[in-house]
């Protein structure tokens, strides 16, 4: 290209193409960041074809009654999802009663009154606790919360519970929760607020009235964002709410009890070597796929109301 | 960009380097790699030998999981592991899937173990010794849904050779292993299957109970309550012996025996059995190094492993009997 | 809209509220107290988790922090060592960084540089944000059924497929969705005239992508990259599936690459182990691997947050 500019004859439309070579280049690198792009369809196929075979023998070979009996007994052949299923729903709802409030907290904080140069600083501190391992937070749960909080709230309460493995929850939880959150409500354009001002709203006015109302789908995103993280989260409950074995139906929270997915961890300590009664292996990947149609059900719901942000400012 | 390119090079020459990589081989010393697998409980003295093991033997690569014994055989009926650790002697169903495989093995007695049952320190309404069919009426498949110790006693009247009970009321909360422990296995063999037998009953426990595979969990829940009930091996107890209290058992001739490491060594204490290791012998004939780690095991250094993990030695004459069935092995 | 006429009478009594001068506002007061307490709250959280492993494990980290990192995994609490633990993690950061980044970064170039707005990527799209929501675990019978089992003879036939290559590869694979989206964040923040620039001179997509796209958003790519290699770090329950080693584990090779087919344990699994012990000194021992994983991944977010901040800075 510099040659041809040194001769000093006019461009044509023909030398702004480019020479053939380039274009075959070019070709060749857009078509392997399609490859790129196109392995995460890939990736998803895999998801589901490991998970499909083995829930596919379970559901064909399984004893429907016990489906619905006393208990999630794996290896006794008790595979009650309700107690898993209710387990998990329970913890999600700690989670969310101390994620919801601690994060939309410090996204209207954050996002509304915080001066910029606090915000540099607590931005961070968020960040980091949103980096915090989760096996870190089980222990934490587990030593701390426990005994700290939720013995002191209730002294019935069995060491390992399922309060304090919520409670974990809700903290891993909180980061993610404020940053979604936050982001709706800075994607609020200016002039409403100003809009909001000019009237001589007050500032709390305006940030209940306008803004929140304004970033509602986007809080609602930070909401189910939040509810589907907390569903999926394994170690905490695997450290903190104990029942490693199995566990009877039980509507306690200050007692031992399992979620879908400590269920799942506390079978796969070597998976190739589950044992037990029958299809104790296949109900590990049975577990696996309806946590995996949950939380892809609550992403595409999430996903619909972060567009709807994203379209309307 | 060539930042790029060169970690991919990097990366798939690294790939194939490993693909094609294999074991290393030591001029020196021995080579090769022992899987280890299965129950929790004798997971320490396996961890220990593979301790002492490794420093002599650097080029062996040794791996030890405590999974629990009916998934340990899994692996090892499959195969998959060198050795398996056992709390309790192989099932029929376990032989038959190792004979289905072509797996042959040796069972080898490394150890001897007790099975504590446990209360709180706290404890004063339910008396110290306990009987297989006090242990029956309130663990057993027919307690389902106890949740007060007197709940159990017209059960243990009905069965009779009673220590404990009439139990006076007091509220029963009850931790233990899960299923796919050993100890799990071992009480209901132990404790529990002659009388259900007698009664028709499946061996089994009542399901409604704390069940862990985590052996801390156990001990904490036990701590947690005052009139709590549950059981662990004995070292779990010997490591926990301040927060916990263990009950004295009563076997069939009614005297009441407490767990210690002398009452188990002989067989005084109701609850004791042997523990095991299975070990793949096709895999020993091709590893030396695997030949060499039993033999490490076996040895009188290796056999003091089990009371350095809170276990009871085997006695002299129990060690020479498994010396004798690994060095008759061929036979 | 029927409340308009009130809603004037309203806002026309507010303005001429606020054009008076207004007494101390306590609802106000009060709502920034509300906010500042959820805050402090978090704050508090952090701090006490901080202090509770610092405090735990101060008991090993000050007496023998040299042979605990150098130490090998042990029955016994006073001796054991987490450098098979390292090791574990150091190669899955390895896989994630060689993987997952070039793969997701590539990914990113082409959803915001070249896809037209087709069908198939806006499928992709909507595709990767479900994939990033997929709970952990999952990723963790995707690994056991793919690299453990169906790919066992490249990934370590005589570790049973229970190698650092199937745990790196899965988490690489876990990662993949948020390098992705973070990258294409960064993409979508440079302006669009860098790029009518690049394209005025006649060059082609990729010419301006290399030259003008990337450079600008090499910072935000970077942030995004490691904090999700600190979020691969710190997953256990993946590798929990994968079969990584609870119990003891030889030195073996080391770090050479023919140890990638060997079997392996990681940190967080460490810890989750030793979280079970029932002995009194793994307490202390448990705490001070937390504080070695949190000082890894912690270090790693550091490094992000600070790009992150050079960067926002800069434009």
């Amino acid at each position: 290209m510099a040659q041809r500019s040194v001769d000093g004859s006019s461009f044509t439309l023909a030398d702004l193409r480019g020479e053939r070579r380039r274009m075959r280049k070019e070709a060749v690198i857009k078509t392997v960041f399609l490859g790129t792009a196109a392995l995460s369809i890939v990736i998803s196929a895999l998801i589901v074809f490991s998970l499909a075979r083995e829930t596919f023998t379970f559901v064909t070979q399984v004893d429907a009654s016990s489906l619905w009996s006393e208990g999630w007994f794996p290896r006794r052949g008790l595979y009650d999802i309700k107690t898993i299923f209710v387990g998990s729903v329970l913890v999600t709802l700690i989670g969310m009663l101390v994620a919801i409030p601690l994060g939309m907290g410090a996204a209207v904080y954050l996002s509304e009154y915080a001066k910029p140069k606090v915000r540099r600083a607590l931005k961070p501190i968020l960040e980091i606790l949103a980096g915090i391992p989760s096996v870190v937070l089980g222990v934490f749960a587990l030593a701390w919360i426990s005994p700290q909080i939720v013995q002191r709230m209730n002294s019935n309460s069995a060491l390992f519970n399922l309060m304090a493995a919520g409670i974990g929850v809700g903290i891993l939880v909180t980061p993610l929760v404020a940053s979604i959150a936050e982001d709706a409500m800075k994607a609020v354009p200016k002039a409403l607020r100003e809009a909001s001002y000019g009237m001589g709203a007050r500032k709390v006015t305006t940030c209940v009235k306008v803004v929140i109302p304004a970033a509602v789908s986007g809080l609602v995103a930070a909401f189910i964002i939040g509810v589907s993280r907390a569903i999926g989260e394994t170690m905490v409950v695997a450290i903190a709410a104990g029942a490693s074995g199995g566990s009877l139906f039980s509507m306690n929270v200050f007692e031992r009890g399992q979620t879908m997915t400590a269920a799942m961890a506390s079978m796969a300590s070597g998976t190739d070597a589950v044992k037990g009664a029958g299809l104790t292996f296949q109900s590990l990947f049975f577990v696996g796929m309806l946590l995996f149609v949950m939380t892809l059900l609550l992403n595409l719901v999430a996903d619909r109301f972060v567009r709807r942000v994203r379209q309307k400012y | 960009m060539s930042g790029i390119k060169f970690m991919l090079v990097t990366m798939l020459t690294a790939l194939v380097a490993t693909a094609c990589g294999g074991g290393g081989t030591d001029a020196e010393g021995l080579t090769g790699s022992i899987v280890i697998s299965g129950s929790s409980t004798v997971e320490p003295i396996s961890i220990g030998i593979a301790e002492k093991f490794s420093l002599d033997n650097s080029g062996v690569r040794i791996s030890v999981d405590g999974p629990g014994t009916g998934d340990g055989f899994e692996l090892f009926c499959k195969g998959d592991t060198d050795i398996s650790d056992a709390s309790r002697a192989i099932s029929e169903s376990e032989i038959a899937a190792c004979e289905a495989a072509g797996v042959e093995y040796i069972e080898l007695k490394v150890a001897n173990d007790g099975i504590a049952v446990l209360t709180s320190p706290d404890n004063d309404v339910i008396d110290d010794c306990l009987s297989f069919s006090d242990l029956y009426s309130v663990v057993g498949p027919e307690s389902q849904g106890f949740d007060n110790w007197s709940d159990g006693n017209a059960l243990a009247a009905e069965i009779g050779a009673t220590k404990a009970a009439p139990f006076d009321s007091a509220p029963l909360a009850i931790t233990g292993p899960g299923e796919e422990s050993g100890t799990y296995d071992s009480f209901v063999e132990l404790v529990l299957e002659g009388i259900a037998d007698g009664r028709g009953k499946d061996a089994q426990t009542r399901p409604d109970y704390q069940a862990s595979a985590d052996d801390n969990v156990i001990v904490q829940g036990i701590e947690g309550s005052a009139n709590s009930l549950g059981w662990v091996g004995y070292a779990f107890y010997d490591a926990n012996k301040n927060e916990l209290k263990a009950f004295q058992i009563a076997g069939e001739d009614g005297k009441c025996v407490e767990p210690s490491p002398e009452t188990i060594a002989d067989s005084s204490y109701p609850i004791s059995r042997p523990l095991y290791i299975y070990v793949n012998t096709t895999k020993m004939e091709e590893s030396p190094a695997l030949e060499a780690f039993i033999e490490l095991y076996l040895s009188e250094r290796g056999l003091a492993t089990a009371s350095e993990a809170g276990y009871v030695e085997l006695s002299k004459e129990e060690a020479a009997e498994t010396v004798a069935a690994f060095e008759n092995r061929a036979s | 809209m029927g409340t308009s006429s009130k809603a004037l009478t309203n806002s026309s009594e507010f303005v001429r509220d606020r054009l008076r001068g207004r007494r101390f506002d306590t609802t106000g007061f009060l709502f920034r107290v509300l906010l500042l307490g959820t805050l402090f709250i978090t704050l508090l959280l952090l701090t006490t988790l901080i202090f509770d492993v610092v405090s735990g494990g101060w008991s090993v980290l000050s007496t023998r922090l040299g042979s605990f990192l150098t130490g090998k995994l042990s029955i016994s609490a006073t001796t054991a060592g987490i450098s098979q633990g390292l090791r574990g993690t150091f190669f899955i950061g390895l896989f994630v960084v060689l993987i997952a980044f070039p793969l997701g970064v590539g990914a990113a170039i082409y959803l915001e540089e070249y896809a037209s707005r087709s069908r198939l990527s806006r499928i992709i799209d909507v595709n990767i944000r479900n994939l990033a929501g997929v709970p952990s675990v999952v990723y963790g019978l995707l690994g056991f059924a793919i690299f453990v089992k169906a790919l066992r003879f490249i990934t370590g036939p005589q570790s049973n497929g229970a190698t650092v290559i199937s745990a790196g590869l899965t988490l690489a694979i876990l990662v993949l969705p948020i390098v992705i989206i973070t990258s294409a964040e960064a993409l979508r923040a440079v302006p669009d005239s860098l790029r009518e620039a690049g394209f005025g001179v006649g060059a082609t997509r990729w010419e301006v992508v290399r030259s003008h796209v990337l450079p600008y958003a090499g910072p935000g790519i970077l942030t995004g990259t490691v904090l999700s290699l600190a979020r691969a770090l710190g997953e256990a329950a993946p590798l929990i599936l994968v079969g990584a080693t609870t119990g003891f584990l030889s030195e073996g090779a080391g770090y050479s690459l023919s140890s990638l087919q060997e079997r392996f344990t990681a940190m967080p699994i460490v810890i989750y182990t030793w979280a079970g012990r029932p002995q009194e000194g793994f307490r202390s021992a448990t705490s001070a691997a937390i504080v070695v994983l949190l000082v890894v991944v912690l270090l790693a977010n550091t490094v992000a947050i600070l790009l992150r901040n050079k960067y926002e800075k800069r434009r």
